[in-house]
């Protein structure tokens, strides 16, 4: 199946004679040597796919190009090189008009500061799109109303977006992305200027919104945690460049090059990893045998740890046909925790001599 | 430094536009007066208290009951100074500019929020503008347009023109870029950003710039009153050219409470426009004296008041013409004069008024300064003036304009310029005398305009003849400065030396002493000569003669300025008319009327 998007060998160049950059940028030349030209490399050589329906999180630092990134995707910039495909269609091609209407009615957007406008009340903002795309009245109001109610703020729509809290600021906004029905939702660091609590509940949110809608989202954020937590895939980005693009385990797990490693040792691990990429698939097979308590491949690492505590054995992990695909002992729970891949080591003391306490 | 003739190419750039782009200047003017005529007719038709009552329930509408009330009571004390008429002139001319203004500057601003060559371009022009001494802009347009309202309103207009451009370009500019990138990524067209996301959120920056435009209008009225726009500006020119303080601070008071009132009123008419000012206002509690009709309430107000106003006929006193009660020569032709107010001036400029009215003409008369005053002559806006002192004082003007214009003839003199000092000076008696005196005038002479033949006469030839440069200075300034600082220094009884002239009112006021020129470096004196427009006499044949026979005695000329400066304001024509009633015969010595002229008028 072709994918939803696609970004082909995206390239966006500021300042003076952008092409002849991305001409010495594909010779490899280095982003600093281009900065003392006076012209900036915001994005360099940026591909990857986005399938329907998937969470795809862009991660970098401030200053990495993921924004940059983002918005060439619904052509608010246009690439100075390359191509971006939004169902088969090559948006670097498409005269303004088309691609407004594209704007408009498949690709919606939520931003980092809500952008939410303050002369419009909170129902008026979530039927913002829809007014663009002059759906009558009667049916903009109640479509925005339930495009609210999902992101649960029924009962504020003649709210104004002063009133509200950051979070719910937040809702309105995306509220506003939602109700033009969409497929394709960018989310530009859209959670970051929130508190940590409702951060997380806004994330929580998301997920469970995207059970039942199955957008298709690219996501950008700073945060590797979050990144973690909602991406379906994650790609990395440093310095104008993809340096990883894998699953929230492929990174963890097997981190490329030294910088995504560096930068992964701050993640809770425990909050991203399951039974799946922990488990030991060496099994003998009678593991699940006994009537203990098994784990399934999705089970997550903090409840993987609480059963292990309660066995005297290995946890067995089944699937869903309650067929066993692996076994997880403490030790390697305790060593995923510490970064820790090898095998124990032997004790160097003999048995014999054991270590008198002085009381 | 070679020397840039930029003055010149400015001159002939000026010259060409009047020749080449005359149609244009035309339409513009026939828009501006167009406008104005109809704003000013429909503020000056009803009685002025039910005016009053109309913009006070504007006031309540959009400020509150107190506001309301408090705008009642300025309009009232306006009418109370008998300048209703003015008052309304001058808002017509204010709001007819504001919205020329509005009409360019806005566009402009959202030009030049759009892009940066725009916004680069239009800044110095701005600059220029805003800053370029008025009167400097006042003159050429004066060549475009002519005198009255249309160079009033384009002065006015290119001055407040700025702040509208500037606070339209700001609050574009300051809206979140977040916002206007949130607008574009749902498919916004350009147009649409504008309308429902730019201009909404800039609207109180706007409109602050809007209330700039007024309030810049307002201050330039006084200045446009130097062509003949009439209005508080005129009023308070008039009171300048006279030193009288009273009257130029009653004609202030009325402007104070134009701009006060419309200040208030543009402030709360942004809140109501801005979706979120309004929201602002509603969320404030409501007392009783901001207390607001719902607009519905307030437009039937003031349609109520509007349709007792028409209902009841009242309208404003027509002007204040008399019959024609002697030969009927004019037949209603109009007669424009102008004048420049000095006593000499107003006295035989009202004097030829009531004349000319009781033969029959209709006669408009205006106050201008004197440049504005030889233009409006030279380009055919006006018809005569009464009061250009020739060959000496007003040479200048004579040979810029003497092509254009006609004399005709000198119907006072002659006339004397002088240096002046009060009487209790003892010792000083001629110029002679000045220069062993200096210390005690601190070296200074106080002048008037620069401009004025007389001071050009008195720095190069009279301080050269008497030995008196380096001595003295002479401090250039204004013929009401100078007439301050005489009366100030009289009050204290201080010595000061003067220029002056006779006839001069204050020589009547003041004990003076006209300093005697042994040498006569001031040469002969002047004659007070009628100036018409080229051709004035060829068309109006009855009055070119009655002007060119026209003389008054110093005795007639004293004794009918005494009468007018005492008769006040606004009675000036009245005095004229009881000043002929007390000189039975003068009229028809001055405008003799033979048995057949209504044949020969006809057959003219």
């Amino acid at each position: 199946m072709a994918p939803r998007l696609e970004a082909e060998h995206l390239f966006k160049v500021f300042g003076r004679r952008p092409h002849d950059a991305v001409e010495r940028l594909r010779k490899d030349a280095d982003r600093e040597e281009l900065r003392a030209d006076g012209t900036t490399a915001a994005v360099i050589d940026a591909s990857f796919r986005v399938e329907a329906g998937e969470i795809f999180v862009v991660m970098g630092l401030s200053g990495s190009g993921k924004s940059t990134l983002l918005r060439m995707l619904n052509g608010l910039l246009e690439p100075t090189a390359g191509r971006v495909r939004f169902d088969g269609q090559d948006l670097t091609t498409l005269p303004d008009r088309a691609l407004r209407e594209l704007r408009s009615k498949k690709i919606s957007m939520v931003f980092q500061h809500f952008a939410l406008f303050p002369h419009r009340s909170v129902r008026d903002n979530a039927a913002y799109g829809l007014e663009v795309q002059g759906v009558p009245r009667a049916e903009r109001v109640r479509r925005a109303d339930e495009a609210l109610a999902l992101c649960g703020l029924a009962g504020w729509e003649k709210s104004w977006p002063d009133e509200l809290s950051g979070g719910m600021q937040q809702r309105v906004g995306l509220a506003r992305a939602l109700a033009t029905d969409a497929d394709l939702l960018l989310m530009d660091e859209s959670f970051s200027a929130l508190d940590p609590l409702i951060r997380r509940d806004m994330q929580d949110q998301l997920l469970e919104l995207q059970k039942t809608l199955k957008k298709t989202i690219v996501f950008i954020t700073h945060d590797l945690n979050e990144a973690m937590r909602l991406g379906d895939r994650i790609a990395v980005m440093r310095d104008g460049r993809i340096v990883q693009t894998g699953t929230a385990e492929d990174i963890l797990l097997r981190p490329e090059g030294d910088y995504v490693a560096s930068f992964i040792q701050d993640v809770d691990r425990s909050r991203v990893l399951t039974a799946a990429a922990v488990m030991d698939t060496d099994v003998r097979g009678d593991e699940a045998d006994c009537g203990c308590e098994t784990a399934a491949p999705g089970t997550p690492f903090t409840e993987l740890c609480a059963i292990s505590a309660r066995l005297s054995h290995p946890v067995a992990v089944l699937d869903e046909g309650r067929a066993l695909v692996g076994v997880v002992p403490r030790q390697r729970l305790v060593g995923f925790l510490g970064d820790e891949r090898g095998e124990p080591a032997a004790c160097d003391s003999d048995g014999g001599r054991k270590v008198i306490g002085r009381a | 430094m070679p020397r840039i003739h930029l003055g010149d190419w400015v001159d002939s750039g000026v010259d060409w536009l009047v020749a080449h782009l005359s149609w244009l200047f035309d339409a513009v003017k026939a828009v501006m007066e167009g406008m104005y005529d109809g704003l000013d007719s429909v503020l000056a038709a009803p009685e002025p208290l039910l005016m009053a009552g109309i913009l006070a329930v504007v006031a309540w509408w959009l400020r509150g009951l107190l506001a309301g009330v408090l705008a009642f009571a300025g309009f009232a004390l306006v009418d109370s100074l008998d300048l209703w008429d003015q008052a309304m002139s001058t808002l017509a001319l204010v709001l007819v500019a504001t919205v020329l203004a509005l009409v360019i500057s806005i566009p402009l601003g959202i030009w030049a929020a759009r892009s940066q060559t725009v916004s680069a371009t239009v800044r110095p022009v701005l600059d220029l503008l805003q800053t370029m001494p008025s009167m400097v802009l006042l003159i050429p347009a004066m060549l475009f347009f002519g005198l009255g309202t249309a160079p009033g309103v384009v002065a006015t207009l290119i001055f407040a023109l700025a702040p509208g451009v500037r606070m339209t370009e700001l609050g574009i500019r300051q809206v979140d870029a977040e916002l206007v990138e949130a607008a574009e990524a749902f498919g916004t067209t350009p147009r649409n950003i504008l309308w429902r996301v730019q201009l909404p959120l800039a609207l109180p920056t706007v409109m602050a710039g809007v209330n700039q435009v007024i309030m810049l209008g307002l201050s330039m009225v006084v200045i446009a009153g130097m062509v003949g726009t009439g209005g508080l500006g005129g009023a308070v020119n008039q009171a300048i050219g006279q030193v009288d303080i009273g009257y130029g601070f009653e004609a202030g008071v009325g402007i104070v409470v134009l701009a006060i009132y419309l200040d208030r009123v543009t402030g709360a008419l942004g809140t109501q426009l801005s979706p979120l000012g309004r929201r602002a206002a509603a969320k404030s509690r409501t007392r009783a004296w901001s207390y607001r009709p719902r607009p519905a309430v307030a437009l039937a107000g003031a349609v109520f008041l509007a349709l007792v106003a028409a209902g009841l006929g009242v309208f404003g006193p027509s002007a204040g013409t008399s019959e024609a009660s002697g030969a009927d020569i004019g037949k209603g032709k109009e007669i424009r004069i102008g004048y420049i107010p000095w006593d000499e001036g107003i006295a035989s400029t009202f004097l030829w008024k009531e004349i000319l009215e009781e033969r029959g003409f209709k006669v408009t008369t205006s106050q201008y300064a004197a440049g504005p005053l030889y233009t409006g002559l030279a380009t055919g806006q006006l018809d005569f003036e009464t009061d250009s002192w020739l060959p000496t004082t007003h040479a200048e003007y004579w040979a810029k304009y003497g092509e254009r214009l006609e004399d005709l003839g000198k119907w006072y003199g002659p006339t004397s310029l002088e240096l002046t000092v009060p009487s209790y000076v003892k010792d000083v008696n001629s110029l002679e005398d000045l220069e062993n005196h200096a210390s005690e005038f601190h070296g200074k002479i106080i002048g008037i305009e620069p401009s004025a033949g007389m001071m050009g006469l008195l720095k190069d030839k009279v301080l050269k003849e008497y030995g008196l440069e380096g001595t003295y200075e002479v401090v250039d300034g204004s013929t009401p400065a100078m007439l301050a600082e005489l009366k100030r220094a009289y009050g204290r009884k201080q010595p000061v030396v003067v220029t002056l002239w006779s006839p001069h009112w204050a020589y009547s006021d003041y004990g003076l002493k006209k300093l005697k020129d042994p040498k006569g470096a001031w040469g002969k004196g002047d004659g007070v000569h009628t100036l018409a427009r080229k051709g004035f006499a060829a068309d109006n044949p009855r009055v070119g003669q009655w002007l060119k026979d026209f003389s008054m005695t110093e005795e007639q000329l004293t004794s009918l300025e005494a009468r007018i400066q005492s008769a006040g304001k606004g009675g000036e024509q009245d005095a004229v008319r009881a000043w002929l009633r007390r000189h039975p015969g003068l009229l028809d010595q001055w405008a003799p009327v033979a048995k057949d002229d209504a044949r020969s008028q006809a057959a003219g």
